[in-house]
């Protein structure tokens, strides 16, 4: 599995735990990894996710719909699952402000025995900066 | 020349802050099941 991780565009280093079944995957500088890539080659590789936290640094952006999602790449972002620390993100929506945030970008469900490869991943917030910017907060 | 020599300095600082400061992924962990 670790091989065939380390193939995937845009992986710098594939560390795996096999006390505690972790498998940690370092992104080169710059580059462009795709998370739902690494969750089809996990899946490939005969291995079952049972979860995939991400820490990105992005942009927040609302969509037409009022809904938030990070911006990592001009052409990728992904969809924030609402919860209480997404709100206090919402202030930053559509500005130039790059935050770094923690987040679950994927869980098996319990009654699934393969994690879904095609699953549409969805960022549900653990850890956003503890201070907003100032510019951020006049605007409140 | 000393505007010049500003210049360059805010070309330097640009060049060591902005990719600090670049959207991307940072690192990815995953918790698998069935791993021998």
């Amino acid at each position: 599995m670790k091989q065939h991780l380390g193939r995937q565009s845009g992986v710098q280093n594939v560390e795996v735990s096999l006390i505690d079944g972790k498998v940690q995957v370092t992104p080169k500088e710059n580059g462009q990894i795709d998370p739902a890539q690494l969750l089809k080659a996990t899946y490939d590789s005969g291995v079952t996710v049972a979860e995939m936290d991400m820490t990105a640094q992005g942009k927040i952006v609302k969509d037409s719909s009022g809904n938030l999602a990070l911006q990592v790449e001009p052409n990728r972002s992904f969809a924030i699952e609402p919860n209480d620390l997404s709100k206090s993100l919402e202030s930053l929506a559509n500005s130039q402000t790059v935050v770094t945030v923690r987040g679950q970008l994927y869980k098996k469900r319990a009654n699934k025995k393969k994690a879904d490869a095609s699953v549409l991943l969805k960022l549900l917030l653990l850890e956003v900066p503890k201070e907003v910017p100032k510019e951020a907060q006049k605007k409140e | 020349m000393v505007n010049a020599k500003k210049f360059g300095l805010l070309c330097l600082l640009a060049f060591v802050l902005v990719p600090a400061s670049q959207a991307q992924i940072k690192h990815i962990e995953m918790r698998v099941e069935g791993m021998t």
